[in-house]
């Protein structure tokens, strides 16, 4: 406002906004879109240098292969579906119940997200190894079992683990809508008969659906695209970025790797699509 | 007590910790009758009004409904309606399923929820809005079909918490004016809940005055206006000039800041007393001559103020303010409304109240 500046001092323009932003976008055109162009290029260069489909046709043809989609799929489905179950009382005691007490909830929640992604992951290992914590326990100090269990590298520990990191996405994500549901909406739903469940399931859940959705989305293409953890924990299954890494790696087929990577972002961006038109849908 | 109320308050205190929001409270309301609690924020209104829908359990004495004490009960086993300040309509339900919802909670059929939908619709003039979502009616609207929402299931009393806050003044007079005619035709018993003296006055039959969680005066609205008990009565319904003074050995007069008030009655000589007299009961210029009761002012101030006009006088030797409302366009005799000017100002003693009596 010119009104308010001094009288004397000299008009100075200000920077257009697009020059604040401009580091961080050259950074990412380097360092992250221009290779992700590189490597879609990748999976349509035939051997000749021409376009091809081949390697899509070979992925999406091949019974292993649509095997391993429908793995990583299912695990992430599996991983949200645990999420949502476990987040959702948890984001309600947060929310309604926790008073002062929730910044040390929030702490508490993404404290393993501050933790590094290895540490966390030898530390299921410490836990769940054949002589680790668990097995001792269950074999030495109670007596139970005659022999440790194989807990390590199955779907089993690899879930938890998964669910473990993910799970305070969905807390977070059903928290910020529980927090802005007007809590008179419930007791106005008594007030016209409804019991405190039946008002959950007829107003607070369908309001909050948001909140799970947007959670869902979020811990399911995590999942999708965990790595590390499935490595190190996983065993009896095989998920995309596994594939993808063996790819590189063992078979050293970088052009098939790239058409994994491919379908992998596909789903990626199938989810994103899906949570804008869930949140543009329930737009209240 | 008798067993012809709708809605008995008997002994009812709500503590919060070591704060006593409610404290000891008995009120009953007649069938059909609209009663209003009346106060400033904090003064355990709203807390009784959630005691009676159940949202917060007393921390001792009943609440009675019809015959049938429901202290004990959760809210949707009150059988009761409520209107909210913000409306609180469902936003994920239409209008249709909003009014409808405490019938599906009820368990009628279809038909009778499509039936009762179109009546309630009909009785509040938005027959032709059951497909829409509230956020696409007004505020009026919205609250509208809130109080269709709330009476759809015959409650046996309606709760009405600052109903009107939301909405602009000129919107929230009129909705005044509709909401006690279908009180009153539908003769539900009402409890309504307002900070706004004005919102009270028009749709109350009975105002209940409440300061720290007390009720301090109960009465129909023009008694309680006029005969107010309390100084806090008499300055927060509509405003006052109040006169503080010890009484005269004559019993009839009190001596406050040098100016000689007459008493509308005799009082005990010595006691330190409070005269409350309305704005709009002050006489001024020539027609208080006649008056026993009058005195020399000095006008300070004038203001239009639409329907009325505002004069400021200052009195005796400590220029003790003294407000005065005359009805706009009739400007009192001898008086010519120039700053400074001196005139006569007083008022009938029957027009005066003794406030808050403190004998020593």
């Amino acid at each position: 406002m010119s009104p308010t500046r001094a009288p004397h001092a000299p008009a100075r323009r200000p920077l257009p906004g697009w020059l604040l932003v401009l580091p961080a976008v050259l950074f990412l055109c380097a360092f992250f879109v221009l290779p992700l162009i590189g490597n879609a290029a990748r999976s349509f260069e035939g051997a000749d240098g021409g376009f091809t489909l081949l390697r899509y046709l070979v992925l999406l043809g091949d019974r292993f292969n649509l095997g391993v989609i429908a793995e990583t799929v299912a695990l992430s489905s599996v991983v949200t579906v645990i999420c949502a179950v476990i987040g959702y009382p948890v984001a309600y005691y947060l929310v309604r119940h926790a008073g002062r007490f929730g910044g040390v909830i929030i702490f508490l929640l993404i404290a393993p997200l501050l933790t590094s992604i290895i540490m966390r992951t030898y530390g299921w290992q410490v836990l769940f190894a054949r002589r680790g914590l668990v097995n001792n326990f269950l074999v030495q100090d109670l007596g139970l079992l005659d022999r440790p269990l194989q807990l390590l590298n199955t779907p089993g520990i690899a879930i938890v683990a998964l669910v473990h990191v993910l799970v305070p996405y969905m807390v977070l994500s059903i928290a910020t809508v529980l927090q802005g549901i007007d809590q008179r909406l419930e007791e106005g739903a008594q007030m016209l008969g409804a019991s405190p469940w039946r008002t959950f399931r007829e107003v607070t859940l369908p309001l909050s659906a948001d909140g799970i959705g947007t959670g869902a989305i979020l811990v399911f293409m995590i999942a999708n695209g965990s790595f590390v953890t499935l490595v190190l924990l996983g065993g009896g299954f095989q998920t995309l970025p596994l594939l993808i890494y063996q790819q590189f790696t063992t078979t050293r087929d970088f052009g098939m790797a790239s058409a994994m990577s491919v379908v992998l972002l596909v789903i990626a961006l199938a989810c994103l699509y899906l949570q804008l038109r869930l949140v543009r849908r329930q737009g209240v | 007590m008798t067993g012809s109320s709708a809605l008995r308050l008997d002994r009812v205190r709500k503590d919060f910790g070591p704060v006593t929001a409610v404290q000891e409270m008995t009120l009953d309301i007649a069938p059909g009758q609209l009663v209003a609690l009346l106060g400033p924020s904090g003064c355990g209104k709203t807390t009784t009004l959630r005691m009676v829908a159940g949202f917060e359990t007393p921390s001792a004495g009943r609440i009675v409904i019809g015959d049938r004490d429901v202290t004990d009960l959760p809210p949707h086993r009150r059988n009761l309606g409520m209107v909210f300040q913000n409306y609180s309509l469902f936003p994920h339900r239409t209008v249709a399923e909003n009014i409808a919802f405490g019938l599906r909670m009820a368990g009628r059929s279809r038909a009778e929820q499509r039936d009762a939908v179109a009546r309630m619709l009909d009785l509040v003039q938005l027959g032709d809005r059951g497909d829409m979502y509230p956020r696409q009616l007004s505020g009026g609207q919205q609250q509208r079909i809130a109080l269709a929402r709330s009476l759809v299931l015959d409650p046996r009393v309606l709760l009405l918490d600052e109903p009107l806050g939301a909405l602009d003044k000129a919107l929230r007079e009129s909705m005044q004016f509709e909401i006690r005619a279908m009180q009153q035709r539908l003769g539900i018993t009402t409890l309504l809940v307002t900070h706004d003296q004005e919102e009270a006055m028009t749709m109350a039959d009975q105002i209940a005055v409440m300061q720290s969680g007390r009720v301090l005066q109960i009465g129909a609205p023009a008694a309680v206006y006029n005969r107010p008990e309390s100084r806090f009565v008499a300055e927060f319904l509509g405003t006052s000039n109040i006169f503080d003074g010890r009484v005269r050995p004559s019993g009839q007069e009190i001596e406050a800041d040098g100016v000689t008030i007459r008493l509308p009655r005799a009082a005990s000589p010595g006691a330190q007393v409070s005269v409350s007299v309305r704005p709009e009961r002050i006489v001024i210029g020539e027609a208080a001559h006649a008056l026993p009761n009058r005195m020399r002012a000095r006008l300070a101030d004038r203001v239009f103020r639409g329907t009325h006009e505002t004069f400021r006088f200052e009195i005796g030797p400590a220029a003790r303010q003294v407000h005065a409302h005359r009805q706009a366009g009739t400007g009192p005799a001898g008086v010519a409304g120039r700053p400074q000017e001196d005139c006569w100002i007083g008022w009938d003693t029957a027009d005066s109240v003794i406030v808050t009596v403190n004998d020593r």
